[in-house]
C-alpha cells in the first residue's frame, strides 16, 4: 500500500461524531455566558483514551486520530485542561504512576495547564485542585497543586481563570525530557491552533456573505474576498504539515523532529494571523465581546504559550541534495 | 492516512537516482536561444534513451504511465540530483502541448507529434496571452478564418516563452467569428516556420530574452490542425489544466526545497541570529509545501480549484526565498550570478500562469464560496 492523506472511514466516523457532540454542547457562543467548560462529556466519548491500545482501555485509534480530534477541540475553544489532561497522562505514565495516568485516561479527575513565570507558575482555568502540567519549554513537568489556593488574577482579556502561586509552594510529581511524550504535546498544541485557523477562517466568510455595505455582501469585494483567501491558504499549509507531522510521529519515522518543529513554527502564525484578520472582517462588531471572533485570539495565545517554537536549522532535511551547493561549485 | 512507499518503489527510487546521478548534465542550463535549445533537447534525448522521458504520459504513448507515487519519487530524486529545471523550453511540450494531444488529438497529430516531443526532437511554445488579453483570457481576439481546408491567421500573440527556437506552437485563437468570451475558440497547432509568422523577443527585468511577442500576418494553418472539435478550444485548452498543475508543479514545488537547502549553506547563520530565524521560518514553509504537494496527489480534492491554494503558496513562497537570498549575499546582491539572476526571474511567481490576485478570487469564489464582485 502505497502513499494515502485521505481520511479513512472509522476516521470520519470518529471526526463526525466528535464534532457533533462538540456543535451540541459545546457552542463557541456558550463562552458569552463565561461558563467554565464541564469535561465530562468529552472524557465519557473516550478524548483521552483515544490512542490507548484496546487492551489497556483504550478504543484503538492511533496517535493521528487524537491528533484531528484536538484540531476539532481547537474549532470549538475548549479549555486547555483537554490538551492538559491529554498530556498528564503521558507523563503519569512515564513516571510510573498507573493509577493517576488510569485516572486521566478515564476522565475522573482533569489536569489544568500550567506556564512558568519568574519565580512563580500561572494556573490555568484550574480552580480544582487537580494535578497541572507545567509547560516549560523543552521540559513538562506533573505538579501537584496542595490545596489549590493562591494569588487569583484576571486572565487576557477576562477570559481565563488564572491562579499564581510560588514555585517553592508546588510539589512536583513528576518530570520529563522525553522527545516522545514532548512531540505528543507539540502535535495536540499544534492541532489545536490549527482548529482555531479553521474556525476564523469559516465564521470570517460567514459574516463576509451575510454582512452586506454598499448595497452588497462585503465577501464580494476584493479586498475582503483576498484576505479570506489568505486564510485559507494558512489553513491548508498548517493542516498538511500537521498530517504529515502526525503519521510521522505515529510511524516513528526518521522524518518526524523535522516535520513538527517545522509545524510548530507555521501553527502559531496560522492561529493568530487567521483570529486577527477574523476580526477585522467582523469590523466593529468583531471588536465587540459579543462577537466570538476575540475568543479565538485569545485561546491562540494562550495555545502560543504551551506550545512555542525553536530554530529547526539543526535538524537534517528530509529532502535534500546528495551535493551541497558548496560541494558542487 | 498514509506516508508509505512499498519495497518496489523504493527499488524504484534507488534506480532513478543512480541514472540521475550518473547522467545529469555538470553544467548550468544556458537561459535563451540555440544554446538553451540543445542543451534541454540534449537532456531530453538522453533521459529518453534511459527510458525516463515522459514516465506520467500513459505507455501506449511511449511513457510508462506512472502513478503518483511513483512520479513523486522520481521528481524528488531528480531534483536531490540537481538535474536541469523542468521549466525550461521543453515543458509546454512534455506537460501541456503532449498531454492535450493525447486527451483530444487525432490519430495522425499523436503518431506525428508525441514521439518528436518524448525523443527530445520539437519544442513547443504556448500562444494563448495577447496583448489584451491577459488576466481575462477569454477575451483574445486573434482570429482564424476558415478559407477552404485551411485557417488563415491574424493576430499577436505575447508572453510567448521560447517563441524563438520553438518548432510548433499551441495556439488559442477565435475561429467563429463574432463569437464571445469562452465560446468559438479553437486549439491549433501552429508550425512556427509558416511563412507571415514574425517573432519578436522581449527581454525581461533579469536581462534575458526567453520570452517573445508573436505576429501573424495571414498564416496558413490546415484545418487538419485543429485539435478536438472546431470553436471548441476552451475545453481543450482546460483539458490538460489537471495535469499541468498536479504533475508538472509537483517538481517545480520540490526544487524549492533544494533551494532552501542551499541558501542555508550559503548563510551559515549562527543559532540565535535574525537570519537564523529567517531561514527556519522559511525552511518550516518550504516543509509545508511539500506537505502540501503530497496532499494534491494522495488526497481527493474537495473541488477543482484546490490546486490554488498550494499554487499561491508556491509563488510567494519563492519569492520570499529569493528576497532572503539577496539579503544573505550582502555586496554580491549587486553582482549578476546564478542566485541574483534566478532573484530576479522570480517576480514572474505571481505573474505567470494566473496573477496572483487571480488566484486569491478562485480560491476566495470556487473554493470559499464567496460572492462574484
Amino acid at each position: 500500500m502505497g502513499c494515502d492523506l485521505n481520511h479513512g472511514e472509522e476516521q470520519r466516523q470518529i471526526l463526525d461524531a466528535a464534532s457533533a457532540m462538540l456543535t451540541q454542547s459545546f457552542p463557541v457562543s456558550r463562552l458569552r455566558e463565561r461558563r467554565r467548560d464541564d469535561l465530562d462529556e468529552i472524557s465519557v466519548f473516550g478524548a483521552f483514551s483515544l490512542s490507548l491500545p484496546e487492551n489497556e482501555g483504550g478504543a484503538g485509534f492511533t496517535l493521528v486520530e487524537e491528533v484531528l480530534l484536538h484540531v476539532a477541540f481547537g474549532r470549538h475553544v475548549i479549555t486547555s485542561r483537554v490538551l492538559a489532561t491529554a498530556v498528564a497522562a503521558r507523563l503519569a505514565r512515564s513516571v510510573f504512576d498507573a493509577g493517576l495516568a488510569r485516572q486521566l485516561e478515564e476522565g475522573t479527575i482533569a489536569a489544568c495547564a500550567a506556564v512558568p513565570d519568574g519565580d512563580s507558575i500561572l494556573f490555568i482555568d484550574g480552580e480544582d485542585a487537580g494535578p497541572a502540567v507545567l509547560f516549560d519549554g523543552r521540559r513538562l513537568a506533573l505538579l501537584d497543586r496542595g490545596d489549590g489556593r493562591g494569588e487569583h488574577l484576571k486572565g487576557l482579556g477576562h477570559s481565563l481563570a488564572l491562579t499564581r502561586m510560588p514555585k517553592n509552594a508546588v510539589g512536583v510529581l513528576g518530570e520529563t525530557y522525553n522527545d516522545t511524550i514532548l512531540a505528543v504535546s507539540d502535535l495536540l498544541v499544534c492541532a489545536q491552533l490549527l482548529g482555531i485557523a479553521e474556525a476564523t477562517r469559516d465564521l470570517a466568510v460567514a459574516y463576509a456573505q451575510l454582512r452586506r455595505q454598499f448595497g452588497r455582501p462585503i465577501g464580494s469585494f476584493q479586498a475582503v474576498k483576498h484576505h479570506c483567501a489568505n486564510m485559507a491558504v494558512a489553513v491548508e499549509a498548517a493542516s498538511s504539515l500537521l498530517d504529515f507531522a502526525a503519521v510521522a510521529a505515529r510511524d516513528a519515522r526518521a522524518d518526524a523532529p523535522f516535520q513538527l518543529a517545522a509545524l510548530r513554527r507555521l501553527a502559531t502564525g496560522a492561529a493568530l494571523g487567521n483570529a486577527r484578520t477574523c476580526i477585522q472582517i467582523h469590523g466593529g462588531i468583531g471588536f465587540s465581546a459579543e462577537a466570538d471572533a476575540h475568543h479565538f485570539l485569545k485561546h491562540a495565545h494562550l495555545l502560543a504559550r504551551l506550545g512555542g517554537t525553536a530554530g529547526m536549522l539543526d535538524l537534517p532535511a528530509p529532502l535534500a541534495p546528495h551535493q551541497t551547493i558548496t560541494e558542487r561549485n | 492516512m498514509r506516508l508509505n512507499f512499498t519495497k518496489d518503489d523504493e527499488a524504484f527510487r534507488h534506480r532513478a537516482r543512480d541514472w540521475l546521478i550518473a547522467n545529469v548534465p555538470r553544467e548550468r542550463a544556458p537561459h535563451e536561444g540555440m544554446p538553451a535549445r540543445r542543451f534541454s533537447l540534449d537532456w531530453l534525448s538522453s533521459c529518453h534513451e534511459g527510458g525516463w522521458a515522459g514516465i506520467g504520459w500513459p505507455a501506449e504513448y511511449g511513457g510508462q504511465g506512472l502513478p503518483p507515487d511513483r512520479l513523486v519519487l522520481w521528481y524528488e530524486e531528480y531534483v536531490r540530483a540537481r538535474a536541469p529545471s523542468i521549466l525550461d523550453c521543453t515543458f509546454v511540450a512534455l506537460n501541456h502541448a503532449g498531454p492535450t494531444l493525447i486527451a483530444c488529438g487525432t490519430e495522425e497529430q499523436k503518431a506525428f507529434h508525441l514521439p518528436l516531443i518524448l525523443s527530445g526532437r520539437s519544442i513547443w511554445c504556448q500562444g494563448f496571452s495577447e496583448p489584451g488579453s491577459g488576466s481575462d483570457l477569454a477575451s483574445l481576439s486573434t482570429t482564424g478564418t476558415i478559407d477552404g481546408d485551411h485557417l488563415v491567421v491574424n493576430g499577436q500573440k505575447i508572453w510567448t516563452s521560447f517563441a524563438d527556437i520553438a518548432d510548433y506552437q499551441e495556439l488559442l485563437i477565435r475561429t467563429d467569428p463574432g463569437s464571445k468570451r469562452h465560446k468559438g475558440l479553437s486549439w491549433v497547432i501552429c508550425d512556427m516556420t509558416s511563412p507571415g509568422i514574425t517573432v519578436r523577443p522581449i527581454e525581461n527585468m533579469a536581462g534575458v530574452s526567453h520570452f517573445a511577442e508573436v505576429f501573424y500576418d495571414d498564416v496558413c494553418i490546415p484545418l487538419s490542425n485543429v485539435v478536438g472539435a472546431l470553436h471548441d478550444g476552451w475545453s481543450v485548452a482546460m483539458t490538460t489544466l489537471a495535469f499541468e498543475r498536479k504533475t508538472a508543479a509537483m517538481g517545480l514545488q520540490l526544487e524549492l526545497s533544494i533551494r532552501i537547502e542551499d541558501l542555508i549553506a550559503l548563510a551559515e547563520p549562527l543559532p540565535g541570529t535574525a537570519t537564523y530565524e529567517r531561514l527556519s521560518d522559511l525552511r518550516a514553509e518550504t516543509a509545508a509545501l511539500r506537505a502540501m504537494t503530497y496532499r494534491t496527489l494522495f488526497r481527493e480534492p474537495r473541488t477543482a480549484s484546490d490546486g490554488s491554494l498550494v499554487r499561491l503558496y508556491f509563488a510567494e513562497l519563492a519569492q520570499r526565498i529569493h528576497r532572503a537570498t539577496m539579503d544573505v549575499l550582502g555586496p554580491a546582491a549587486l553582482v549578476d550570478s546564478a542566485w541574483t539572476h534566478d532573484y530576479l526571474e522570480s517576480y514572474s511567481e505571481t505573474i505567470a500562469g494566473g496573477a496572483a490576485e487571480i488566484q486569491r478570487n478562485i480560491i476566495a469564489e470556487r473554493i470559499l464560496g464567496l460572492p462574484r464582485e
